[in-house]
């Protein structure tokens, strides 16, 4: 089993925004984009991520199993939302509203009434502005963003050394892992073990994972003390330490924080101070319907 | 051992456990990702999640914690599927609330220990999936009956079965080889 | 009066128990080491080797506690009193498996881990960094990932790892243990540069032989706890048992002649090449498309009665090529036939019972709760009925001699025991070939013997293969021996006719032993080789 990386350096614009700017910028953007449900915002928010998601230069081929799983929840929690269990949406859609047939419809000769309202075909719009505005910064972070930055990131931005390191030192045993499991999955399967020749029901196919599951994690656990070993030999966690990776703010960098304080500030006071984040739906769209 | 454990030490050596835990989780939710446990229906079965939790167990809540929170944004990450805050910490609180028995424990293999590990596997799956559920409808504004049906009992049931089953056999495994290490 | 400079280390009347133990690991060790001198410390595993590491770098007491006693002095001052960091940057360790020791994703950042502990400046850190990968010829790793280099450029970037923390005394802890033998000798000449720079070095070993080669100021050997002997190699091979640590071939000859010698005889019936057991047709391998080829046009076809080791340096293909023949790999072009069926037409499963095959490390694949359970896991999954199954388990448990643990995790197993129990868990399968990687990794010189000799004598293989790339091994015990260099079959015969080139040898990256040259020299008596002390009996 090959487990790789599927960050590239590629030269974007992304590429030299400071990290601590881009983790700040998208969860500026979550807490903005989680604060209203005007679709005027929305949409003003879902275009700002569009910009940001373009300067990453990621490709369709190499993003799409990212957006497949991201489309299909989507596409699962609307259908289920909108048409099966009529969302209410924690009173952001308000009760009643304006049926789409109110007379319902003819299907296979029967009369079909359908208590489908403009207004929750209207909020589901929102849903996909919303959703994919959010999914847009957060799916760009593991192919635009270096996998030696995640500790001093995460220590520059105020987590404890030994927490950040935590991260990283994670991401250095993923590769040999990976390895450890393939080997012991060959190593079960020459003892005539088959995975898709699983019998019985979904406990059996469960507790039959035990012979590939054990053995890996039991030899981690085991490997674990000379790491540790290792790590204290070299004097870890007896002061504070600094990280060979380099972070440095730019001009640009300061933009982009500025704009993020915007962001999450400008769309909570919004919200919050001047009410003006509640669900509405534009008379165009009820105009379609008549 | 003589000494009494700590609930929420992080040394060292707890830095190595989360560590490694959360490479685990992250390997074993790809490898059984891939591995598509068959007629499991359209729950996506992660059999992985017995890490976090058995991880909570055998080294205390904050092992436990960065094991699922910290293993689940590394497999999204590894597999593209970016970055998802609410699910990550629903994901740490599955290791870190069965973490809570860990100073109570004397011996792996004991049946009482076994017993308080399963009750506290059914919550952890409750509270952790539950509450990465409910963040759901703040997020997506999905409404309650939706988040019941599309995220939080898929997951919930998919995460306490493959908890229930495996967390013993770990157990059970890891009680044969505790008593190797010479380490404090 | 000039008073003399402090010895970089002088440990003196030092004992440690570990808490949870009842005996001492180590009982009144004194010892000195000299700025530019190698100390070679030898003794097979259990010795208190590792212990006595432990107390000199500060492990014990900080990590590991018990009652210790005693004092250690680094340049003069205890280090009783100093902190782990401080120590690290007086005395470097070098552990065993560098796979372990290895902390960070790239090279540089491994190189760096200390000096970001001690919070240096990064200007520093890089400057010291490259530092110490020029001082091992490694520069040219710098920007890689640690993952993907090979064994011995891993020991060396931990190397540099603890280099860059600017010791002056380094201890080693079995350093060639998980190497092949050209990197091994590499890293030996290596260590004895870094002692003529005035490094103090103290070198844990049990591969005696080849440490030899660099020629070790000193020499310690342990035993239980306790230091034996002191002194230089001609005491050393006075003294010692020759079976616990492996000494040059002559010397144990010496010693061999005074003492009876068993005849060994492998349990594998006679030669039988009409049928072959295994058949590889112009097999070529990639892993994928955009892979390069790993395996080249491999002929070849094993039989009933054979023995044979598969030799070659690490990264040759050798394991890639016993995976053919059990289809964990296909071929990508050519076919490979098992007991004439082609394989791309048979499950692993299936091929499992003719081809039993033992991976390197049992911790790989012992899963079950009890010994009995791991054994029957096999034929179960072979879909043996339950009569055949206890009868093969009772068999297998048995053969390896650990009937009484048939009730016992075996994960509790010590490692010895833990690898017969591998083997017994593809014994009850009752495979027709008993096929091995690198059977005695990880086993000191005492157990691997007895080892090797009791497989050997198994009853129920019609062929035994081996990989290996321990030259001694092969011709101690195989009656065929396979070299695979670069994925290309470079030699396949009798072992003195494939060993016979020296040169070829050196080429194929495996290191001719003294125990080679010996057998050559007696070879117009004996006929075939054989181990040093059944050579004693030939000698005059």
């Amino acid at each position: 089993m090959l487990v790789s990386w599927r960050y590239k350096y590629r030269n974007s614009p992304m590429d030299h925004i400071d990290p601590r700017a881009r983790w700040i910028f998208s969860f500026a953007f979550l807490i903005a984009a989680t604060s209203t449900w005007n679709w005027i915002f929305l949409l003003t928010y879902f275009i700002i991520a569009l910009i940001w998601y373009r300067l990453g230069n990621t490709t369709w081929k190499e993003t799409r199993s990212g957006w497949r799983l991201v489309l299909f929840m989507l596409f699962m929690m609307i259908v289920i939302n909108t048409i099966i269990t009529g969302g209410g949406a924690g009173g952001v859609v308000p009760p009643g509203g304006q049926l789409v047939w109110p007379n319902g419809f003819k299907l296979f000769g029967e009369t079909v009434h359908f208590g489908l309202t403009i207004e929750r075909i209207w909020f589901a719009f929102c849903q996909v502005l919303r959703i994919l505005g959010i999914s847009m910064n957060f799916i760009l972070i593991p192919y635009t963003m270096d996998a030696r930055s995640y500790g001093a990131t995460f220590s520059s931005l105020g987590m404890p050394d030994k927490l950040a390191y935590t991260t990283e030192l994670a991401i250095r045993f993923i590769p040999s892992l990976a390895r450890n499991f393939s080997v012991t999955m060959d190593a079960q399967r020459a003892r005539g073990f088959e995975l898709d020749d699983i019998k019985g029901g979904i406990f059996n196919k469960i507790a039959r994972m035990a012979p590939l599951i054990i053995p890996v994690t039991m030899n981690a656990i085991l490997s674990s003390e000379d790491i540790a070993d290792a790590m204290d030999l070299r004097g870890f966690g007896q002061g504070k330490r600094t990280w060979l990776y380099e972070l440095r703010y730019h001009r640009w960098d300061y933009i982009v924080l500025g704009f993020s304080a915007l962001l999450a500030i400008g769309g909570l006071v919004a919200s919050y101070v001047f009410h003006m984040g509640d669900f509405i739906v534009p008379q165009f769209f009820y105009n379609l319907f008549a | 051992m003589e000494e009494k454990k700590k609930l929420w030490g992080f040394e060292t050596k707890q830095v190595v456990y989360a560590a490694i835990g959360a490479a685990l989780y992250a390997v074993l939710a790809i490898a059984t990702n891939m591995l598509q446990l068959p007629g499991a229906g359209n729950v996506s079965f992660r059999p992985a999640v017995a890490i976090p939790m058995f991880f909570g167990v055998a080294f205390g809540p904050i092992v436990g914690f960065i094991t699922g929170f910290v293993g689940n944004i590394l497999a999204d990450l590894l597999s593209g599927y970016g970055f998802w805050l609410w699910w990550d910490l629903g994901n740490g609180l599955l290791g870190l609330i069965p973490g809570l028995i860990y100073p109570t424990i004397e011996s792996y293999r004991a049946s009482k220990s076994i017993w308080r590990a399963e009750i506290f596997v059914v919550l952890g799956s409750l509270i952790g999936m539950g509450l990465a559920s409910i963040s759901e409808m703040w997020v997506s504004g999905a409404d309650m009956n939706t988040v019941i049906f599309a995220n939080f009992l898929p997951a919930f049931i998919s995460d306490v079965i493959n908890g229930l089953i495996l967390v013993p056999l770990l157990m059970i495994a890891y009680a044969a080889i505790v008593e190797r290490s010479g380490r404090d | 009066m000039v008073e003399a400079d402090p010895l970089p280390l002088v440990v003196r009347d030092l004992s440690f128990q570990y808490r949870s133990r009842t005996e001492p690991a180590i009982v009144e060790i004194s010892l000195e080491l000299h700025p530019g001198e190698i100390m070679l410390l030898a003794g097979s595993s259990g010795c208190g080797k590792t212990t006595l590491l432990r107390c000199i770098n500060g492990l014990i007491p900080h990590s590991y506690r018990g009652k210790l006693s005693g004092e250690i002095l680094l340049y003069g001052q205890s280090n009783a009193g100093m902190k782990l960091a401080e120590i690290s940057q007086k005395v470097g360790t070098l552990l065993q498996d560098p796979e372990r020791q290895i902390l960070g994703s790239y090279v540089l950042n491994e190189v760096c881990f200390g000096l970001e502990n001690l919070g240096l400046p990064r200007e520093e850190m890089i400057r010291r960094g490259e530092a110490a990968l020029e001082r091992l010829h490694i520069l040219h790793l710098r920007d890689k990932e640690t993952f993907g280099i090979s064994g011995g450029e891993k020991q060396k970037v931990a190397l540099a790892g603890v280099l860059a923390m600017q010791p002056k005394i380094l201890l080693l802890d079995e350093p060639l243990a998980s190497l092949d033998p050209a990197s091994a000798h590499e890293a030996l000449h290596l260590f004895r540069e870094l002692a003529d720079q005035g490094m103090a070095i103290m070198l844990v070993e049990h591969r005696v032989e080849d440490v030899l080669t660099i020629e070790p100021e000193r020499i310690v050997y342990m035993e239980d706890g306790r230091i034996c002997f002191h002194g230089d190699i001609q005491g050393l091979v006075q003294v010692v048992d020759y079976h616990r640590i492996k000494l040059p071939a002559q010397v144990v000859v010496e010693r061999a002649k005074a003492e009876p010698q068993p005849n060994f005889e492998p349990a594998v019936p006679p030669l039988d090449t009409n049928n072959p057991l295994i058949e590889f047709q112009q097999v070529h391998f990639r892993y994928n498309d955009d892979a390069p080829e790993v395996l080249h046009n491999i002929n070849l076809k094993i039989h009933a009665g054979e023995v044979i080791a598969i030799l070659g340096h690490n990264g040759s293909g050798k394991t890639t090529l016993v995976k053919q023949a059990l289809g964990l790999l296909k071929p990508t072009k050519g076919k490979v036939f098992l007991e004439g069926v082609e394989t791309h037409t048979l499950t692993v499963a299936k091929a499992a019972r003719t081809i039993g095959y033992v991976f390197q490390s049992p911790s790989q694949m012992l899963f079950a709760p009890t010994v009995k359970e791991e054994l029957s896991f096999g034929p179960k999954n072979l879909g043996f009925d339950q009569e055949t199954i206890a009868r093969n388990v009772q068999w297998a448990i048995e053969t390896v001699h650990l009937e009484d643990e048939l009730l016992t995790p075996p994960l509790a197993l010590s490692f010895g025991q833990q690898k017969r129990v591998s083997i017994a868990a593809v014994l009850s399968m009752r495979s027709r070939i008993l096929m091995m990687d690198e059977p005695t990794a990880g086993q000191d010189y005492w157990n691997y013997q007895a080892f090797m000799d009791s497989i050997l004598q198994m009853p129920g293989f019609d062929s035994i293969i081996f990989i290996t790339h321990d030259l001694d091994l092969a011709l101690i015990y195989a009656n065929r021996i396979i070299v695979l260099n670069d994925g290309v079959i470079v030699a396949d015969g009798k072992p003195v006719d494939v060993l016979q080139d020296r040169q070829k040898i050196k080429q194929w990256r495996l290191v001719a032993t003294s125990l080679l040259e010996l057998n050559f020299q007696m070879y117009p008596k004996t006929g075939k080789f054989l181990r040093a002390e059944a050579l004693a009996q030939f000698m005059d």
